[in-house]
C-alpha cells in the first residue's frame, strides 16, 4: 500500500512537472534575416508580366551559385540580352506549344526556373553544353551573350537547345517508346560522339552527331530538329541521305516521335513544326 | 521489500531528473555573445558599410592562381542601390561599367557580381590564354566570402578556389591611371631594342645570386630559376602591373625578406624592389647570354659537316625564341623584293666541301650563298663570321635587298649558338643564333 502511495504522488509529480516544465512565454517574434527583396528593374517587371504571372516560370539571370555547377567557368549574362533571349524563348518555344497543344500545355508541364548564363559552357573534351535539363524544373541555357537576333542560324541554335531541353521534359513526364527506338540504330551509339562529323552520323540514321550519345539524347535531338528545320528543309535533308538504312531509320524515329505526341500529349508534331517555323520567322523579322 | 526500495530509489532519481531539467544554467562556454543569425547579419551590415565607406570605391589585384597566372587589377564603387562601377586592366579596354552585386548570406557572408561586368572576364570557360587551361578561362572568381577587415582592407576568400583577395582602398589616380598598368604591360614584355637577354638579381645583404627570368604576356606569369650550379632556386611568379612599375605573387624572399612591389626604370628597363639592409632584387637585361655554351664550335673550322635551316613556311617561324627584330628585318627583305617574291629560307652550312655559308632562299628567285670565313672567340664563347664571297664571287657586292639582315650574321662581335631545349613539333634540335651586339636572333632546325 505505502508503495503505491508513493507512486501516486510520484506519477502526480512527473506529470505535472512534464506539463509545466520548459514554458517559455517568448513567442518566436519577426525572422531575423533580412529577406527585403531587391527593387525589380523594368526588365524585372517585364519579366514577371511575360514569364512568371502567366506561365509561373520563374526567369534567374543575376549570379545565384545554387542553381549553377561551381566547377565551371562560367557568368551571368549581359543584361541587355536577357530580354531578346527570352523573347525568342517566348515566341518559338512557348506560343508555339501554346497554339498547338492548348492555352495550358506549358502552365502545366513547363520547367518552374529558366536560369540563363553568359557564356559558353566549355568542355574539357572541346564540346560545348548549350543546355541543360534537371529533374524536369530547371532549365539552363548558356551563350546568352551571342544571341544575334538578325541571324538565323544563330536563333537556331539558341531555340535548339530549348526545344531539346524541353524535350527532356516531356519525357521526363510520359516515356516515349524506348523499346521500339533501341532496335533502329542499335550500333550506333558512342561516348565519343563529337568525334564524327554530322554527315557521318546522318548516314548512320542520325540527325546529329550529339544523338548518338544515347537513345534518350537521340529522342530529343530528332524531335528538336525536326521542330528546328523548317518543311522544306526538312524534306531536303532526307533527300540527301545516301544510305537506304539510314533514311528508313530517321523516319522511323520521325514516326516515334510523331506518334509520342500524339498518343502523350494529343498534340499534332506537324501542325507543331509550322508553327513553331512561323514564330521563327516572326521572331527574325 | 528489497523490489520496492528499489522503485523508491528509482521514483526519487527520476524525480530530481524532472526536477533539475530545465535549468537555464548553461555553464557551457560561451563563444559569441550573438546568435547566429544575429552574427551574420552584423558581418552582413559590416561588410556593407565598408562598401560604402571609401571615397573612391576600392582596388583589387587579384592573384587568380599564382602558380600559373598573374594579377589583373579591378577597381570598384559601390552604391546604396546595389549597383558598382568597376574597371579592370584585363585588356586594353579599362573604362568604367556598371552591374550590380549583392551582399549574400550562406554558409557565410559574401559579396558577389551578380550581372555581368569586367570581373567576369576572368571566369569565361571559351577564353583561356594557354591550353592548359582549357574550359577554365582565368581561373577567376565573382563571388567573394568575407572574412573581416584588416589595417583598412577587407579580406575576402574566392569562393571556388578559396584564395585570399585583399580589397584596398582606392585613390582617384587609380581610377585616372588605371590604363597606364598596360604601358606598362609592354615594358615587362620589352621592346624591341631592349637586349634580349634578362635576369633577376638578388642581394641579401651580403650575396648576390642570379635567376634567368622569362615573362610569358599572355598568362602574365615569370619563370626564373637559378644559373647557379649547385644553388637550385627558383621564383616562379605571377606578375601584376601598376602605372610604376610591377607587384608580384608569391613575393620574391631574400634574406627573410618578401619584395612583392617592383619601380620600373625606363632608362634601362629594370624593375627594382628594395627592401631594408641592402636586400633588394632587380629584374634587369644583359647583352649577354646568362649561360655561354659551347654550341658555336660547330661554326668552327675542322669541323664535320653541320646544315642548320629556318623555313618562312614551317614550324622555325613560330618559335617563342625569334626575336621582334629578326621578324622586322624578314618584313624587310620581303618589302625591297620585287612583287611576287619572298624570303623562303635561311641556311647555315658550316664546313661543307664547298666551304662554310648563309644559303639564302627565295620564292620566284633564284638561291644566294654568302661565303664567309669563321673566327672563333673563345673567351666570349662566340663565332665571328667575316665576308668572302656571294655565290663565289669574291668582287660583287652585297644584293641590297640583303644588306641589313645579312649584317647581323656578320656582326663583328659575333654570334652566339645555343642549343634550346624545347622542339618544334619534329624530333629534329632547335639551335638559336644570336648576333651578339643587338637583339636579333634565329631559330633553326639542325638538320645535319
Amino acid at each position: 500500500m505505502k508503495l503505491l502511495k508513493y507512486n501516486k504522488i510520484a506519477v502526480l509529480a512527473l506529470v505535472s512537472i512534464t506539463l509545466f516544465s520548459c514554458g517559455s512565454d517568448d513567442l518566436p517574434g519577426e525572422s531575423q534575416l533580412d529577406f527585403t527583396q531587391p527593387e525589380k528593374t523594368s526588365l524585372d517587371n517585364w519579366i514577371d508580366v511575360t514569364y512568371l504571372n502567366p506561365y509561373n516560370i520563374n526567369v534567374q539571370y543575376k549570379w545565384n551559385q545554387n542553381t549553377v555547377d561551381n566547377s565551371r567557368y562560367l557568368f551571368p549574362p549581359e543584361v541587355d540580352k536577357v530580354k531578346p533571349a527570352l523573347e525568342i524563348v517566348e515566341t518559338i518555344w512557348l506560343k508555339s506549344y501554346a497554339a498547338i497543344g492548348g492555352p495550358d500545355f506549358v502552365k502545366k508541364i513547363a520547367p518552374r526556373e529558366i536560369v540563363l548564363v553568359g557564356g559558353v559552357n566549355l568542355n574539357s573534351v572541346g564540346t560545348k553544353t548549350l543546355g541543360l535539363a534537371e529533374g524536369g524544373q530547371r532549365v539552363t541555357l548558356f551563350e546568352t551573350d551571342y544571341i544575334d537576333k538578325a541571324d538565323r542560324e544563330n536563333v537556331s541554335q539558341f531555340i535548339h537547345t530549348i526545344q531539346h531541353e524541353y524535350i527532356h521534359i516531356l519525357n521526363q513526364n510520359k516515356p516515349f517508346d524506348e523499346k521500339t527506338w533501341k532496335t533502329l540504330t542499335p550500333g550506333g551509339y558512342t561516348a565519343d560522339w563529337y568525334n564524327y562529323e554530322i554527315e557521318e552520323s546522318n548516314e548512320l540514321g542520325f540527325i546529329t552527331s550529339y544523338a548518338r550519345s544515347n537513345i534518350n539524347e537521340d529522342f530529343a535531338e530528332t524531335a528538336a530538329m525536326i521542330l528546328i528545320y523548317t518543311k522544306d528543309e526538312y524534306a531536303a535533308f532526307l533527300a540527301g541521305i545516301q544510305s537506304p538504312f539510314a533514311l528508313q531509320a530517321l523516319k522511323a524515329k520521325e514516326a516515334i516521335v510523331v506518334k509520342y505526341f500524339k498518343e502523350a500529349f494529343n498534340m499534332d508534331f506537324y501542325a507543331l513544326r509550322d508553327e513553331a517555323e512561323k514564330n521563327t520567322t516572326s521572331v527574325l523579322n | 521489500m528489497k523490489m520496492k526500495q528499489l522503485y523508491k530509489y528509482l521514483f526519487a532519481a527520476i524525480l530530481i531528473l524532472q526536477l533539475t531539467a530545465c535549468n537555464n544554467n548553461t555553464d557551457a562556454e560561451q563563444l559569441f555573445n550573438e546568435t547566429p543569425t544575429a552574427r551574420l547579419n552584423q558581418q552582413k551590415s559590416e561588410l556593407n558599410d565598408a562598401l560604402l565607406s571609401s571615397q573612391y570605391g576600392w582596388k583589387a589585384v587579384y592573384f587568380t592562381d599564382n602558380t600559373v597566372l598573374g594579377g589583373y587589377t579591378h577597381l570598384f564603387r559601390f552604391a546604396e542601390d546595389g549597383t558598382v562601377q568597376m574597371a579592370s586592366d584585363f585588356d586594353a579596354d579599362t573604362k568604367t561599367y556598371k552591374s550590380e552585386y549583392a551582399i549574400q548570406v550562406g554558409s557565410t557572408v559574401s559579396l558577389t557580381f551578380t550581372t555581368k561586368n569586367r570581373i567576369h572576364l576572368l571566369s569565361d570557360s571559351d577564353n583561356y590564354p594557354i591550353p592548359a587551361l582549357r574550359a577554365k578561362g582565368y581561373l577567376g572568381d565573382f563571388q567573394f566570402l568575407y572574412y573581416g577587415q584588416e589595417n583598412g582592407e577587407i579580406i575576402f576568400r574566392t569562393n571556388r578556389n578559396n584564395r585570399e583577395l585583399r580589397f584596398v582602398k582606392a585613390t582617384a589616380e587609380d581610377w585616372l591611371n588605371l590604363d597606364q598598368n598596360l604601358v606598362m604591360e609592354q615594358n615587362v614584355i620589352g621592346g624591341e631594342e631592349r637586349p634580349l637577354f634578362r635576369l633577376l638579381e638578388t642581394n641579401d645583404g651580403t650575396t648576390v645570386h642570379k635567376f634567368d627570368f622569362s615573362f610569358t604576356a599572355a598568362t602574365r606569369f615569370a619563370n626564373s630559376n637559378s644559373i647557379e650550379s649547385g644553388y637550385s632556386v627558383s621564383y616562379n611568379m605571377g606578375v601584376g602591373y601598376t602605372p610604376t612599375g610591377i607587384i608580384v605573387s608569391p613575393a620574391v624572399e631574400v634574406g627573410g625578406q618578401k619584395l612583392s612591389d617592383f619601380t620600373y626604370n625606363d632608362a634601362d628597363g629594370s624593375f627594382t624592389a628594395t627592401g631594408t639592409g641592402g636586400v633588394s632584387a632587380v629584374i634587369k637585361y644583359t647583352t649577354k647570354p646568362l649561360v655561354l655554351t659551347d654550341d658555336y664550335k660547330f661554326l668552327l673550322p675542322g669541323q664535320p659537316l653541320a646544315w642548320f635551316g629556318f623555313f618562312v613556311d614551317d614550324y622555325t617561324i613560330d618559335s617563342p625564341a625569334n626575336s621582334p627584330l629578326f621578324y622586322a628585318e624578314l618584313e624587310k627583305v620581303n618589302a625591297a623584293l620585287p612583287a611576287g617574291q619572298s624570303i623562303a629560307s635561311i641556311q647555315i652550312y658550316a664546313n661543307h666541301s664547298i666551304g662554310t655559308f648563309i644559303y639564302y632562299t627565295f620564292v620566284g628567285r633564284n638561291p644566294l650563298q654568302h661565303h664567309v670565313t669563321v673566327q672563333e672567340d673563345a673567351v666570349g664563347k662566340k663565332a665571328i663570321l667575316k665576308h668572302k664571297s656571294w655565290n663565289g664571287n669574291t668582287t660583287v657586292a652585297t644584293p641590297a635587298f640583303l644588306a641589313s639582315i645579312d649584317k647581323y650574321f656578320m656582326d663583328p662581335e659575333g654570334l652566339y649558338v645555343k642549343a634550346e631545349s624545347f622542339r618544334l613539333f619534329y624530333s629534329d634540335p632547335v639551335y638559336t643564333f644570336t648576333s651578339a651586339s643587338s637583339p636579333f636572333r634565329m631559330t633553326t632546325w639542325k638538320l645535319q
